[in-house]
């Protein structure tokens, strides 16, 4: 719409940039200048209250990595983020399907979606770790009452399992906000688009998958990153349901970080696991990135 | 036709199938809220009791009125901000076109990966330098300058539909820059501030973590930090209904401004994602 315009405007001045200012300082004071002062941080012994650290290279580094606390982290991270984009993705799109179609109730369904979208992390903690209790929780006594042994569930105590039980409470949580963009994404379809396959014969299963995907893989781009930055942000449920427990098998990258920072009282150490983190999450970023629009042109 | 029905009655089952899903653990939070603080008999008996024990309990441990004043406060305050400033910040990347702001938009939205967790030290320490002192207005701070990366790339991304033959019109009739500014661009990106409103709004109302590390005393808790405090409670099943009493007072006023403007809501979580 905009035409090209010459570096010289007399409408649009230089001046302009005054309206940066606010805000860019700001970003800068509380948000860049931390994340640099994290690279000086992570090759010092830094306790947080004695400001005579020392400097001590790269020995942070390479205690995290012996005590594998960077292998452990890394894994359960990626496992957790893999799991909520997939399963948040599928089914928020699902649902937002069902709710494109002509069909009754719909503002219910929609709302009943959104609902737990709105709630703090930490009341859909409390919620869930009741949904979870061993024994008398809503999924042991729903077991109980189809006749199965409600004692032995117990998600949060399996190492293999804890992982995915708080994977599960993020997913609940965020299916909401991507049916919602997937939902306003569908209703930019032009009919006529979809009457033209069908015209063409085109079933069910094609129409959606050559005409109705392809028309809104710019939702699809937007909702994925948006789950992979929540996921790479993995801290609430961990915090509030199990404390990087049992033993560390749920260590997400964020959690280690903050226990190590304010239990721990290891500031430099924790500094240098941030460095990694910031390292993994910017690789992963740029990766999505690159990926992400490859793909857009392809569909 | 009866295809349709058909495909429509598989729609409707597997809806309720999710709505339940969705639905079973908070209904059982609100009848349990309404429970006797002592009973323990199974929860997933709804509303066999009807009493407001358990409210009065969490309303005077959480001290509600005083942590949900606190909340209002740096809520509103945070977000009044954010809208002023990201916009102003959006209009010369938007308007300008050139590398350096190209480049700004990218270093902005570039904060949007970045998690508090790993920043939170420096910026103590950064807070320490430069003499800001712990109450309940500090996390304010934070919660605007996280709040600047989306904010800003969907202002930048909703300047575009603003004609710039208005503002040129403008220019000729002899209106400043600022003039320019706030008397006709602002007013025309009002979908966008609806939308920065709301997705903002809520993660700042429902944060915990800068509180968390800021804020020390409970008077000047927010409601998720005061939700905090019952933490311990979770391994005494005679606190439960207290707990879920609670967690009903906290969501209660953001289900509530949903349910009024339900509108608003939807499209202003779906404007932000699809525009930018």
């Amino acid at each position: 719409m905009q035409k090209k315009r010459k570096e010289k405007s007399l409408v649009m001045t230089n001046r302009m940039y005054l309206f940066l200012i606010p805000a860019l300082t700001m970003f800068v004071i509380f948000w860049v200048i931390p994340l640099l002062m994290l690279f000086r941080y992570s090759i010092t012994n830094f306790n947080g209250i004695n400001q005579n650290y020392d400097y001590v290279g790269f020995k942070n580094f390479i205690t995290l990595w012996k005590e594998n606390i960077i292998g452990i982290s890394i894994k359960n991270t990626v496992t957790y983020t893999v799991i909520l984009v997939f399963v948040s993705n599928v089914a928020g799109l699902a649902l937002a399907m069902a709710l494109n179609a002509k069909i009754r109730m719909k503002g219910f369904y929609r709302t009943a979606a959104y609902l737990p979208t709105l709630f703090s992390a930490i009341v859909i903690g409390f919620i869930w770790t009741y949904v979870y209790m061993p024994s008398n929780g809503l999924i042991a006594t729903l077991m109980n009452q189809v006749g199965m042994d409600g004692s032995k569930f117990n998600i949060l105590a399996g190492f293999k399992s804890a992982l995915y039980g708080i994977t599960i409470v993020d997913i609940w949580k965020n299916i909401g906000t991507a049916m919602i963009i997937y939902l306003a994404g569908l209703q930019t379809i032009d009919e006529s688009m979809l009457e033209a396959g069908q015209i063409d014969g085109c079933t069910g299963f094609q129409l959606m998958r050559y005409v109705k995907l392809p028309l809104i893989s710019a939702t699809i781009t937007i909702n994925v990153i948006l789950s992979v930055i929540a996921g790479l942000k993995a801290f609430d449920y961990v915090f509030i349901m199990t404390n990087g427990g049992p033993g560390k098998s749920t260590n997400t990258l964020m959690y280690t970080i903050y226990k190590i920072a304010f239990t721990d009282q290891m500031l430099g150490k924790s500094a240098a696991l941030s460095v990694i983190a910031f390292i993994v999450i910017i690789a992963i970023t740029i990766v999505m990135l690159f990926f992400m629009n490859k793909r857009e042109v392809e569909l | 036709m009866t295809k349709r029905n058909k495909s429509n009655i598989i729609i409707h089952i597997l809806l309720c199938l999710y709505t339940v899903v969705t639905l079973a653990p908070l209904v059982i939070v609100l009848s349990s809220s309404f429970r006797s603080i002592g009973n323990m008999t199974s929860h997933i008996k709804l509303f066999s009791e009807f009493k407001l024990d358990s409210y009065i309990a969490a309303f005077t441990r959480m001290n509600f009125p005083v942590v949900f004043m606190n909340s209002v406060l740096t809520t509103f305050g945070s977000v009044i901000v954010v809208v002023l400033i990201a916009s102003m910040a959006a209009y010369p990347i938007a308007r300008i076109k050139n590398k350096r702001s190209r480049f700004l938009y990218y270093f902005f939205i570039a904060g949007l990966v970045i998690p508090s967790q790993m920043v939170i030290i420096p910026i103590a320490q950064m807070f320490n330098n430069l003499g800001i002192s712990y109450n309940r207005f500090t996390p304010m701070i934070m919660f605007i300058t996280c709040s600047l990366p989306f904010s800003t790339f969907l202002f930048t991304g909703f300047m575009g539909s603003v004609p710039i033959s208005i503002e040129e019109a403008a220019y000729i009739d002899g209106s400043s820059l600022f003039r320019r500014y706030f008397g006709i661009v602002f007013p025309l990106l009002k979908p966008a501030t609806v939308s920065v409103i709301i997705t903002q709004g809520i993660w700042i109302w429902n944060d915990y973590f800068f509180p968390m590390v800021f804020v020390s005393r409970s008077s000047q808790f927010s409601l998720p930090v005061a939700m905090i405090q019952f933490l311990g409670d979770r391994e005494n099943p005679a606190q439960w209904n207290v707990l879920f009493a609670s967690c009903i007072l906290c969501a209660l006023p953001l289900v509530v401004l949903f349910l009024v403007f339900q509108k608003q809501f939807v499209n202003g979580v779906a404007a932000g994602a699809v525009k930018g």
